[in-house]
């Protein structure tokens, strides 16, 4: 039996360059362990000081919140929501997708829940580029990082 | 209900989940500080608020929320901090203690830190509700 010790296998290359959560039922607990599943995927494989690792995980927490928690309001079954990471060596980018195939519902100041519209500006001060594509399909938020090392 | 425990057993029937959070009270003089160990995110953020809301009732001096312990704070757990400074206005004097990556910076950079006051320690905080 051959163990490699000093090398990553293919196998774990192609997990340290992506991470992936697709069909996940639209919903609090979804999110929550999502957010989770992706913090223990930075942490596994990459070199981040304690403010970058927090500010990307609360970032994707935000855009599964409101995938989670807009996306389907208006639909009578819950829906799905797909959560993609890709890291690209070369670059050193970092891109997190996090799409939902709901109906957005733009976020308004609530006087009555002042917890509402809070996601939008957290992923935008949280990330190095944020974008939401709205599409009669689905929203799909983008949130890239640079300058992001492996271990 | 013929018993009544005078101690809550937060923790003690918890579920394994992934996502934890435990809420407790206890009382400084004329303060009720709620401290908050774990995760504030969508899930957990309904016990803060339970817990928050009948602080308030409580109609203390001051009421401090400790987030020394807390490791992750999502918008919906801010957003809960910014509903209870609202509530309660002039009469009771409410304070945030977060220090971290995870709970004051977030709470800065997107403004709540103007909004409410947050100190570094509970120690500051208590100091600053007997000024």
């Amino acid at each position: 039996m051959t163990v490699m010790i000093d090398s990553m296998s293919l196998a774990e290359v192609a997990e340290a360059e992506r991470f992936e959560r697709t069909g996940m039922e639209a919903g609090p607990r979804a999110a929550s362990l999502a957010r989770e599943a992706f913090a223990d995927w930075l942490e596994r494989y990459f070199d981040l000081d304690p403010i970058r690792s927090a500010d990307l995980v609360l970032a994707v927490n935000e855009a599964l919140a409101n995938a989670a928690e807009f996306a389907y309001l208006r639909a009578e079954h819950p829906g799905t929501m797909d959560v993609r990471a890709d890291y690209d060596a070369d670059s050193k980018r970092l891109v997190v997708r996090v799409c939902d195939h709901g109906a957005w519902r733009t976020p308004v100041s609530n006087a009555n829940n002042p917890a509402r519209g809070r996601g939008i500006p957290l992923m935008r001060a949280l990330s190095d580029r944020a974008d939401i594509e709205i599409s009669s399909g689905g929203t799909q938020v983008s949130l890239a990082w640079h300058a992001v090392t492996q271990r | 209900m013929d018993e009544q425990s005078g101690v809550a057993p937060h923790s003690a029937s918890t579920p394994p989940e992934a996502t934890t959070c435990v809420v407790t009270q206890h009382r400084v003089d004329q303060v009720i500080v709620v401290s908050v160990s774990g995760v504030v995110d969508m899930l957990t953020a309904p016990q803060l608020e339970t817990s928050i809301t009948a602080a308030l009732a409580e109609k203390p001096a001051g009421v401090v929320v400790d987030f020394t312990d807390v490791e992750f704070l999502a918008s919906v757990g801010m957003g809960v901090l910014v509903a209870a400074h609202d509530e309660a206005g002039d009469a009771i004097r409410f304070s945030v203690v977060a220090d971290g990556p995870a709970t004051s910076r977030p709470l800065k950079l997107i403004g709540i830190a103007d909004i409410l006051p947050v100190f570094p320690t509970l120690d500051e905080a208590l100091t600053a509700q007997r000024a």
